[in-house]
């Protein structure tokens, strides 16, 4: 899978879209920040509601290439800017992280 | 007599916090924007409290020895203590508690410094995580350090009780902080007879002093503080 597809493939809205276009190889679905320092996979995805800039700082320390905001959870303004700033980029969906999390499951090794 | 206290406020230690946020920096600013008791509340540490402690002195300014932890379920309390000692031993368990993650200076300054601005060193694991101390750990440790417990920014939909636990749970709490008033619906039900107070919260020069509140209080200090909150004793 990579980044686009999450737009292209699961209909996804990108809200921060200056990002490196490149694989994913895996995902995470937690809201504890503490929990996602420890355990997200490497080059992943982070499947969330955490909408705020904390949730960058995170990404960018455990290595998280993309954060899916669900339940439309809107970002606050600063996080935004912290994902351009560090190339993290930002989708959100309607969905909820179970709905989400099957989806991105389902195309997560496709090439 | 009315004193004006900012309860909240974070220095160049904290990792969101500017790097010019020395306690010289803060305390000078806030002092000239009108705050008469202060209290500097880094996130996880306590390491700036001494540079602190010398810099208040020197400038007329009751000074409240804080600690922001940030529990287990990455809820923000203020944590305020009377001496320096019950703060920095607080700040050693907090810090023997807090996940092995390094910080990477390059991202995150974490420096402490002396009352004359030189950086003195770096705390080597990220203080921006949760600590291995659940909400009621955290507040039997505060207690035994004769600390005050305030849940920090209840109206904010990230990093707060409610914001963490869908609710604010029964506990003894001696005051909660709202960067609102009147606290939001969101903030759900609140405790009866639980003062209310406003801090600045500053991590950056213009933000300090962006808020405070008047107490009634025989003299600035943490004792006065105690009492005023247990009285209520809070002018609107």
């Amino acid at each position: 899978m990579t980044i686009k597809d999450l737009e292209t493939k699961l209909g996804f809205t990108c809200l921060q879209c200056e990002y490196e276009e490149g694989a994913i190889e895996g995902a995470y679905t937690s809201d504890l920040l503490s929990d996602v320092m420890a355990n997200a996979p490497s080059n992943s995805v982070l499947i969330t509601i955490q909408a705020h800039k904390n949730t960058v700082a995170v990404s960018t320390l455990a290595d998280v290439k993309v954060i899916l905001l669900c339940n439309k959870r809107i970002p606050e303004d600063d996080m935004l800017e912290a994902g351009r700033k560090e190339g993290v980029a930002i989708f959100q969906t309607e969905k909820n992280q179970f709905e989400a999390s099957c989806l991105i499951g389902s195309i997560l090794n496709e090439k | 007599m009315k004193v004006r206290a900012d309860l909240h406020n974070h220095s160049c230690l904290s990792p969101c916090g500017d790097l010019s946020m020395s306690p010289r920096f803060l305390a000078e600013t806030a002092r000239s924007r009108g705050i008469e008791m202060i209290a500097l509340s880094d996130h996880n540490s306590a390491r700036n409290l001494p540079a602190m402690k010398e810099v208040c002195a020197g400038l007329n300014l009751a000074l409240i020895y804080g600690i922001e932890v940030t529990s287990l379920e990455e809820a923000h309390i203020l944590c305020l203590f009377e001496t320096l000692d019950e703060a920095m031993d607080m700040g050693k368990l907090i810090y023997l508690n807090l996940p092995d993650i390094k910080n990477d200076p390059k991202r995150f300054d974490q420096v402490w410094v002396d009352a004359d601005e030189n950086i003195d060193g770096n705390v080597g694991k990220w203080l921006g995580s949760g600590v291995n101390l659940s909400l009621d750990s955290l507040f039997i440790e505060v207690k035994q350090r004769n600390g005050l417990f305030i849940p920090a920014h209840i109206d904010r939909a990230m990093m707060s009780i409610p914001s963490q636990l869908g609710f604010l749970p029964p506990m003894d709490y001696d005051a909660l902080e709202s960067t609102r008033l009147p606290v939001p619906a969101s903030a759900g039900p609140l405790p009866e007879g639980v003062p209310l107070i406003q801090n600045s919260d500053a991590h950056y020069p213009q933000n300090i002093a962006q808020r405070s509140t008047v107490y009634e209080m025989e003299a600035p200090g943490f004792q006065g503080l105690k009492t005023a909150l247990k009285n209520r004793a809070i002018y609107p």
